[in-house]
């Protein structure tokens, strides 16, 4: 097997004006390397990046990574895409036996960017989408959620409940800058910009950066006696084009049955004890808590307001506050969850602390796609 | 150190902007497209050889099972699957006039298109409303998606 040795993370915020990107990497890598008691220059065999150009504002931006992370004259390789694609490409190097510590890194510095929308408008189709959007893309998740809630029968406060939900949980993380303590009816009340798509059902930006190290099993061992164990990994496309999506995560279904698969884990609700999902969009958290196969699709609404997702119920989901709460940390994002169900798998997720030890960290390609990864990790 | 500097432009930083520019050819399925709205007003969608799939908006390879497509003629018109009023441009400030956009069904095709919705009030668009294209004028066709205005009730 392979295993999380180290993990340190910089953030989150929802600005960090007195550092740079790089600066933020630096201290996030700083830290994984103290946790996991390695030294970068002298102990990793390969570095992993997960970032995006459009993000950046640079081009090349794999061409800017090794300084900070202790990475120079090291083999070094840039996946375009969320955290959770690096961390099967780490596990993948380390089982191929390239390499016995692989390190893996993904930030965010999204307070930089002052044209997020623009930027997703060049990921549409630019011949069948972006000449018509003028408005911002938003408006295609709440395309989406309304197709989700007719086929569910759902309700605006079944999709209200799950941020509420998640800012409060945020309120035991001292990472989540949008932590609240609102109410269903502070949710109600938030402006329909993206008719039936509210405001606040919308996860803001934030700045950090999430850095892991990960090792081969026998070196796990001698580093650490609490590693974390990648005990499945998962990814899946469906298609880029809106005329033929499904519209209901179905990228997510089958992430998850890939990494389910190789975990060995049959009954997802009886061997799974918590989950970080994606809930960049509110409506996302529910599509995904019925992609992991924790409810039935008829029965998610239902069961998150019976207190079945909440921090003290069955499978607790998004303890951490989610993006709702911690915010849209861009590819990042996988980040954040793994590492929510690293700390809680080691205990050192202070006062939001849950008894686990199987945990699922799951994320979304964000607008405009249907891709996504999932990863289960356990004790 | 206890005090933040909260406004990253008041830090030594470089206000960066880039101006790109592309064409981006629309191929062969896009180009016989938009060629035929303009010189016909009429719409074009490919049916998978071998499965059957009539995609909308076309194209020559089948995506399900990667075989070739032919050509067929549709009306352009369809039925509403989701439709929302957009409030916000891309900087998130208020749009001057909200707009509608619609996911809508083409008839006689497993097809689709996301595109505005025209002479229409919000509170009056509904799932399943059947919608028709309203075309620009032909001198001002540019061979692209905004040659079709918008949709429009029937």
């Amino acid at each position: 097997m392979v295993a999380i040795v180290g993990v340190g993370f910089c953030g989150f915020n929802s600005t960090t004006p007195d550092l740079s990107w790089k600066e933020i990497v630096y201290e996030a890598a700083i830290k994984a390397y103290s946790d996991a008691g390695i030294n970068p220059r002298r102990d990793v065999d390969s570095f992993v990046t997960c970032e995006e150009d459009f993000w950046e504002g640079v081009a090349i931006s794999d061409e800017f990574v090794p300084d900070q992370l202790g990475a120079v004259v090291k083999p070094t390789c840039t996946v375009c895409s969320d955290f959770l694609y690096g961390l099967a490409t780490a596990y993948m190097q380390i089982k191929s036996g390239l390499a016995e510590i692989v390190v893996l890194e993904a930030h965010s510095k999204a307070s930089d960017l002052k044209t997020l929308g623009n930027a997703i408008r060049h990921a549409m189709d630019p011949i069948w989408l972006r000449p018509i959007s003028r408005a911002h893309p938003y408006y295609l998740a709440a395309l989406e959620m309304q197709i989700y809630m007719c086929e569910r029968g759902l309700c605006e406060e079944d999709v209200a409940r799950v941020v509420v939900k998640n800012k409060n949980n945020a309120l035991l993380n001292p990472s989540a800058p949008y932590a609240a303590n609102v109410k269903l009816e502070d949710v109600m009340r938030s402006p329909k910009v993206f008719d039936p798509l509210k405001k606040m059902e919308i996860a803001q930006t934030s700045d950090g950066a999430v850095i892991l190290v990960v090792a081969s099993d026998e070196v796990a061992r001698k580093l650490t006696d609490t590693p974390i164990w990648i005990k499945g990994i998962g990814w899946w496309t469906e298609t880029n084009s809106y005329d033929t999506a499904s519209f209901s995560a179905l990228y997510a279904y089958k992430a998850a049955k890939m990494a389910y698969k190789m975990a060995g884990i049959a009954n997802p609700v009886k061997e799974v004890d918590f989950a970080e999902v994606d809930d960049r969009f509110a409506f996302k958290e529910l599509q995904h808590i019925e992609a992991l196969q924790f409810a039935n699709k008829f029965e998610v609404a239902r069961l998150l307001r019976d207190g079945y997702f909440d921090r003290d119920g069955v499978i607790p989901v998004n303890v951490s506050g989610g993006s709702l709460g911690v915010g849209n940390l861009l590819e990042c994002t996988g980040g954040q969850k793994t590492l929510e169900v690293i700390l809680q798998l080691r205990g050192e997720a202070g006062k939001r602390q849950i008894d686990a030890e199987v945990g699922v960290a799951q994320v979304w390609r964000y607008l405009p796609t249907f891709s996504g990864a999932v990863a289960v990790l356990g004790v | 150190m206890i005090e933040k500097i909260t406004d990253p432009e008041k830090l030594r930083h470089w206000g960066g902007k880039i101006e790109l520019y592309w064409v981006y050819t629309s191929g062969k399925a896009g180009d016989l497209f938009f060629k035929k709205l303009k010189a016909d007003g009429k719409f074009l969608a490919a049916k998978c050889k071998k499965c059957c799939w009539i995609y909308f908006p076309p194209r020559i390879y089948c995506p399900k099972d990667f075989s070739e497509t032919e050509y067929l003629e549709v009306s352009g018109e369809g039925r509403v699957r989701a439709f929302t009023v957009a409030r916000l441009d891309p900087y998130e400030k208020e749009l001057k006039k909200p707009e509608i956009y619609a996911l809508i069904d083409i008839d006689g095709t497993n097809g689709s298109i996301i595109h505005l919705l025209g002479e229409v009030n919000a509170e009056e668009v509904s799932i399943g409303m059947r919608v028709k294209p309203v075309l620009k004028p032909k001198e001002q066709m540019l061979g692209d998606l905004t040659d079709i205005l918008y949709f429009k009730p029937i």
